[in-house]
């Protein structure tokens, strides 16, 4: 398992780059991720991304549907694509610290 | 060339990686694709994941097996594989699938005819490891070995004497993930045995008897469908939300304003789709939900355990796995004492569900199962919807047909019958129907994404479809023309998407892929123009 050095933190991740244990995001894990995203700079439209994910996942569990998560931020699909070039299931749940999508997606 | 020299008793080696792949062997594409440099990246693993994981085969990681540390622990694992292949030959253990597992090791002639049917021996450029026959020559030496009495005996003077070392079995566990289960072989044996199922039963007994299986399908499949109710990890709140939203965006593309039928008790069917559509393809149960509003069809989803994700992977690698999974479609269609149970456009869910759990529903819980696209034949040429296929003049369609659509169960025509009144211009792949290809994601592979499999998949397991679809687009390639294959199936779609936007056909040529039923209502007069959203996704 690979690990991911954020200061005095080490977060487990996966062969992907995903985080292994959620406990641990914070916003400084989720730079130190986003850079291995080829983010460099978490913008104001960044976080918004994240925390929306973020609040979606600790309600239900789950990614939110990718239409609704246009729809809530606001942001078309290109734009997500602009934000977190990997997209918004590998890029941007990554960077929220969220679980790697499952099952026939 | 020497790949094509490997005999089964050179699995026994230990030598380290077996084959070397190199895409400049497998067959070259057709235009605009007929140059090697044009192919996706293929990666080469690392030395740390080579050093890591069993890899020894073809370079390539399905099952991410950590080696074992010690001989103690490679000798443990040997014998708990004999034990388990034991096992397959024991009526008590193995009641699903004995008889035809007997009759492909007992009776293959070595003829051959199935090797030519195999896209992906074919396509790899006939590399022998991945010969349908090369696996189970292997499991039959294994089996006249160890399994037969005597077997040790009588193996050294046949010459099918084969060592079941570590490496072996290692190699033998990552190429039971090397065939997608077509079961073309099946199909054209002239005796009827069943390579596809040899592939199969070795992947039951690394799972069932020693617990190695793949992520994708148990730990994050099965199992988390069983914890939560759906492989994608979808509760049934987060299942009701998703519905809630689709409704909401149903009004909105097309200003149909209906609750979408929720566990409603004594409605004729309980629809199940494949979960992955709510998330990867909403469009389709949303055009689902629009077909069956306007035909006025009695039906209901079901917010049940298992009730909304027709998914049951087991089919692919473990009986216990599916018969669990089974048991709860079963008890879903039960507590809402639906007539039937009406599967969505999922391919494996219609062999688990409609064919394969026949062993395991008894009862009151043998609730009729059918596919959905006889029904949705019968509401298209009974005009139970209005149509304008006009609509759908514009695009170029092809058809791809899920294997167990056609080859296992033989619906071939009901899709045909409706594509052909709502689109001018449709073609046929060659061949298709009960002969088709797979797409190249069967058995799993469309959501196996771990390490270089991906690459794998989308330059080799699915090169027969790619080559199909550009051989049957040929004429029209160019990107001036929308181009659609119709993939009514969510696995299929996931692999014909990862390859399509591997190889970058939708801005090369234009190809977008899609279900069928996003096509009927692309049609339906009732639905304002342009369903059909014309977006790679």
């Amino acid at each position: 398992m690979a690990e991911l050095v954020v200061g005095d933190l080490t977060v487990e991740v996966d062969e992907d780059g995903f985080i292994q244990e959620p406990e641990k995001w914070n916003e400084l894990v989720a730079k130190a991720l986003a850079e291995t995203e080829g983010v460099e700079e978490m913008t104001e439209e960044h976080w918004k991304l994240v925390y929306y994910l973020r609040e979606y996942y600790q309600k239900f569990g789950i990614a939110p549907m990718i239409r609704k998560l246009c729809k809530e931020t606001g942001f078309p699909l290109k734009k997500v694509y602009e934000l977190f070039p990997s997209g918004p299931a590998k890029g941007a749940c990554k960077v929220a610290g969220l679980a790697k999508p499952t099952g026939c997606v | 060339m020497a790949n094509r020299k490997i005999k089964p008793k050179d699995m026994s080696k230990n030598c380290g990686q077996l084959v070397q792949l190199d895409v400049k062997n497998f067959l070259p594409l057709p235009p605009p694709y007929d140059s090697y440099d044009l192919e996706p990246k293929f990666k080469q693993l690392t030395d740390e994941q080579k050093a890591k994981y069993e890899s020894d085969l073809d370079g390539v990681i399905a099952v991410k097996l950590p080696r074992p540390q010690t001989d103690e622990e490679k000798r443990e694992l040997v014998e708990k594989f004999l034990s388990g292949l034991k096992k397959l030959f024991d009526k008590e253990s193995n009641w699903t699938f004995i008889q035809p597992l007997y009759l492909t090791l007992e009776y293959c002639a070595k003829c051959q005819t199935c090797s030519s049917a195999c896209p992906i021996f074919l396509e790899s450029g006939e590399q022998e490891i991945y010969r349908p026959t090369f696996r189970s020559d292997i499991m039959r030496r294994l089996y006249n070995k160890y399994v037969k009495t005597g077997g040790r005996f009588w193996t050294k003077l046949t010459g099918d004497d084969i060592d079941a070392t570590w490496e072996m079995i290692a190699r033998l566990m990552e190429l039971s993930y090397r065939c997608t289960i077509c079961r073309r072989c099946a199909q054209t044996c002239p005796i009827g045995a069943d390579n596809g199922l040899i592939t199969r039963e070795l992947r039951k007994i690394f799972s069932m008897e020693m617990g190695i299986n793949i992520d994708p399908l148990h730990k994050l499949g099965s199992v988390q469908q069983l914890e939560t109710g759906s492989s994608t990890g979808m509760t049934a709140i987060a299942f009701k939300d998703n519905i809630e939203f689709m409704e909401e965006e149903v009004e909105e593309r097309t200003g149909m304003k209906f609750n979408w039928p929720m566990d409603v008790e004594g409605a004729d069917i309980l629809l199940i789709h494949n979960a992955g559509e709510f998330l990867a393809w909403p469009e389709n149960p949303e055009a689902f939900a629009i077909i069956f509003e306007k035909a006025g069809i009695s039906y209901t989803l079901s917010s049940e355990i298992c009730g909304y994700d027709s998914v049951n992977y087991g089919v692919w690698y473990d009986d216990v796995q599916f018969a669990k999974v089974a048991l709860l479609h079963a008890q879903a269609a039960k507590k809402l004492g639906v007539k039937k149970i009406v599967l969505g456009e999922c391919g494996h869910a219609h062999k688990a569900l409609t064919v394969i759990a026949d062993r395991v529903v008894t009862g009151d819980l043998q609730i009729p199962r059918e596919s959905s696209l006889t029904l949705l034949r019968e509401i298209v040429m009974k005009d139970m919807i209005k149509l304008d296929p006009s609509r759908n003049d514009d695009i170029c369609v092809t058809l791809h047909d899920p294997c167990n659509l056609v080859r296992l169960m033989g619906v071939v025509q009901p899709q045909r019958d409706i594509i052909k009144k709502i689109c001018k211009n449709f073609r046929e792949m060659t061949p298709h129907g009960v002969e088709n290809y797979c797409c190249g994601g069967g058995s799993g592979f469309a959501i196996t994404q771990d390490a270089n499999f991906p690459d794998w998949r989308n330059t080799l397991s699915c090169r027969r479809k790619m080559r199909q679809i550009l051989d049957t687009f040929q004429d029209v390639i160019g990107p001036e023309q929308k181009k659609y294959v119709c993939a009514p199936c969510s696995n299929c779609k996931g692999a014909i998407r990862d390859m399509l936007d591997a190889y970058g056909a939708f801005e090369k040529c234009n190809i977008l892929y899609g279900g069928l039923v996003e096509l009927i209502v692309n049609a339906m007069v009732d639905v304002p123009e342009g369903f059909l959203e014309w977006e790679w996704h």
